[in-house]
Parts: structure tokens; C-alpha cells; sequence
């Protein structure tokens, strides 16, 4: 099994230091959603996975990462 | 937590609270022979919904907006994980239920059987539910 890793963290920290619920509400995501993805407890859909991106003006791979475990 | 998870601790607590109290009286009514216990079933949902209705409002007036979103991807996917389990447990259960049930059983025996394997089932699936939203808090 792969591990997804992402940059949302820093991604919020620079945009003004956007909140998980201000991101929350521009993805139709719950906070607690957010911080589980934030924290990769949860991976989201490819969707979500857009929109995330989107929000931060960013392609995917810039946000999400994947990598192979050993 | 999330109020999904709260309605989840709320069920799954006030089922265990009152069905358990509901099957230590049916079990105590029936060992000293009294008659149907169908008065006790009727108290026992009614005080279940009273329950439930209070303690969820309670708990959507502390969080209105959490309360007002809709279900997102991630608890509608543990709603899904956490039915599986239980429907599986309720099938089989059933299933043997329909079995010993063509024995000469009374009808209040039958009836607090199945219920309570449905009450196992719906407490089942707030116990996996509070699970899967502990390992992703």
C-alpha cells in the first residue's frame, strides 16, 4: 500500500493563513474532513482532490503526493 | 467531534442504556411468570425516540452549522463501512432466528428475539461508526 502525502498545511499558511473551516466551506468538505485529509487519515475523492487544488490555484500533483511504501 | 459522531455516541449510547433496561425487566417479567410485556416495548420506544430527539437537538443548538451541512464524502463513507458489519451480523442472526423460531416458542419470546438482534445490530453500527471517526479525528 502507497501513502498519499499533500501540501495543504503550507498551501493554507500561504494564503493568508486560511483556516480548515474556511477551506472546509469552499470545498463542501466537513473541518473535521480537512484536518483528516491534512493529517492523511483520510484520502479524498478525485474530486475533492480538484477542488482542493483548485482553492489553492495549484495543479494536482503540486498538492497531493504519492508515494510507494517499502 | 464532529456532530456526526455525536449522534452516533447518542445512539449508541441511549440504545445500550434503555434496550438493556428493557431486557432485564422482560427477562426478570418472564422468570417470574407475569403477562405480555408489550406495554414495557411501547415505553421503551417512546422513551428511546424522547431520548434521542433531546439529546440531538441539545446537541445541534451547541453546533447549529455543523448540524445544518449535509453529509460529506468521507461520512457517507463510514455510514457505508459501518452498516456492512452489522448487515452481515443481522442476516445470519435472522436467519437462525428463523430457524429455532418454527420451534413452539411464544409469540413475546419470538418478538423480544428479533428485537434484540436488531438492537445488537444498530448498536453494532454506532460502536463501528464512532470507530472510524476516532481513527480519522
Amino acid at each position: 500500500m502507497g501513502t498519499i502525502r499533500n501540501e495543504i498545511r503550507r498551501l493554507r499558511f500561504e494564503h493568508g493563513e486560511m483556516t480548515q473551516q474556511e477551506l472546509a466551506e469552499k470545498i463542501n468538505l466537513t473541518r473535521q474532513t480537512v484536518n483528516a485529509i491534512e493529517l492523511g487519515k483520510y484520502s479524498p475523492s478525485l474530486e475533492a482532490a480538484f477542488r482542493i487544488a483548485a482553492v489553492f490555484g495549484k495543479p494536482l500533483e503540486s498538492v497531493f503526493h504519492y508515494s510507494e511504501e517499502e | 467531534m464532529s456532530f456526526r459522531e455525536k449522534t452516533a455516541w447518542i445512539s449508541f449510547s441511549s440504545i445500550s442504556v434503555i434496550y438493556a433496561s428493557y431486557f432485564w425487566l422482560a427477562f426478570h417479567q418472564r422468570s417470574q411468570g407475569s403477562g405480555p410485556q408489550v406495554a414495557g416495548l411501547v415505553g421503551t420506544i417512546i422513551a428511546l425516540v424522547i431520548v434521542q430527539v433531546v439529546l440531538n437537538v441539545a446537541v445541534a443548538i451547541i453546533d447549529p452549522r455543523d448540524a445544518k451541512a449535509p453529509r460529506d464524502e468521507r461520512e457517507k463513507l463510514i455510514d457505508l463501512r459501518a452498516t456492512r458489519l452489522p448487515y452481515a451480523a443481522l442476516a445470519g442472526s435472522v436467519a437462525c432466528a428463523c430457524i429455532f423460531g418454527a420451534f413452539n416458542a411464544p409469540i413475546i419470546f419470538k418478538t423480544n428475539a428479533l428485537l434484540f438482534l436488531l438492537v445488537i445490530a444498530e448498536i453494532l453500527r454506532s460502536g463501528c461508526q464512532i470507530i472510524q471517526y476516532r481513527r480519522t479525528a
